[in-house]
């Protein structure tokens, strides 16, 4: 998937892979790719200012902790962050089912979003 | 670590761990010269992005890459300093604005509290001068006064409100100049104060006045001095 497609949904899947508890920058990146399979074309290194833009935000927060014999910095969710995370995954949901409705109206559960019940 | 202790380190060979050490710390180096801002958050960013470069070149190494390959490899995944520079640079632009927007909040009400006791000096000598630099002096307040709310709208704009709206592009230029004028108004406020001091007759209170407005103006205006400098660096599209 280009760069610049995943670059308008960095932030949720930031918040995405934050989810289920504190993680450092590189094992947010290994989360990101090993949930994608991989498939995501993105320079890495960039989640790094896109963190410290979503702590300025108050959507995470951070701290240095020891891991193993060294000092990284751990980021996790906070409440507001949550708060956003629902609000992506509603976006995300609406968007590509109602693209799905235009490019694939015959597949099952792509309804049309107006007509959903 | 400043780039410079960076680059020395590296010469000297990194923490004997060999080429790939040598490669993460070159890496740091590139990336900490690129960048300007706070000096704190500059480190953090620094640090933070090279131990993940770090991590992406062991990873590589332990699946079997040669050291050279793993760094060539790592950087094409991770991104070279010059890659990641623009987007790490805008936040330090933000992180620089708050800064100054801080330096001028805290600092404005002081001015202000500055100009109390020369509101109520009592100028030893009959004259123009004592009075001219109490109207200037309150001028000045008053500009302080105006850039102090300047900066709570900065600093409001560039942390939770980002979330709904995003900081505009021109904004840390605008609180660079904002700041400027601030510690013009206490340069300004100083000067007067240290004039009303000379001629008033409880003057060690102006005095100290005037010697507070100086230290805020050398804090503002040097923080606004790299808030303007960071504003012109180039940023990503």
């Amino acid at each position: 998937m280009k760069a610049d497609a995943v670059r308008g949904h960095l932030d949720g899947l930031l918040l995405a892979v934050l989810e289920q508890g504190p993680l450092h920058g590189y094992a947010i990146i290994t989360a990101v790719q090993r949930r994608s399979g991989g498939a995501l074309d993105l320079r890495t290194g960039t989640i790094y200012p896109a963190l410290n833009r979503l702590e300025r935000q108050g959507l995470l927060s951070s701290d240095w902790e020891s891991i193993g014999e060294r000092r990284r910095r751990c980021y996790q969710l906070t409440d507001a962050g949550r708060a956003a995370l629902a609000g992506k995954r509603a976006d995300w949901r609406a968007f590509t089912s109602a693209i799905g409705a235009v490019l694939d109206p015959a597949t099952p559960g792509n309804a049309t979003p107006g007509n959903a019940t | 670590m400043s780039a410079r202790a960076l680059r020395a380190e590296g010469a000297r060979g990194g923490t004997g761990a060999g080429g790939a050490d040598d490669a993460v710390l070159a890496y740091r180096a590139r990336l900490a010269d690129l960048l300007q801002g706070p000096p704190k958050a500059r480190a953090r960013l620094v640090e933070e992005i090279g131990d993940g470069f770090a991590d992406t070149v062991a990873a590589l190494r332990g699946a079997g890459w040669e050291t050279a390959d793993a760094v060539r490899r790592a950087e094409r995944e991770f991104g070279t300093p010059e890659e990641l520079a623009p987007g790490c640079q805008r936040e330090l632009t933000i992180a620089q604005a708050r800064h100054t927007a801080r330096a001028v909040a805290l600092t404005a009400p002081l001015l202000l509290a500055c100009w109390y006791p020369l509101r109520n000096a009592d100028p030893a000598r009959d004259g123009w001068l004592p009075h001219l630099a109490q109207w200037l002096a309150l001028g000045l307040a008053g500009v302080a006064a105006v850039a102090a709310l300047g900066a709570v709208w900065a600093l409001g704009s560039t942390g939770r409100v980002s979330r709904w709206l995003p900081v505009p592009r021109g904004l840390p230029g605008a609180v660079g100049w904002l700041g400027t004028t601030a510690s013009g108004a206490m340069a300004g406020s100083a000067l007067a104060l240290t004039l009303v001091a000379a001629l008033a007759t409880h003057w060690p209170l102006v005095a100290l006045a005037g010697l507070a407005s100086a230290a805020c103006h050398a804090w503002v205006a040097s923080s606004a001095r790299a808030c303007r400098r960071c504003a012109r660096l180039p940023a990503p599209a």
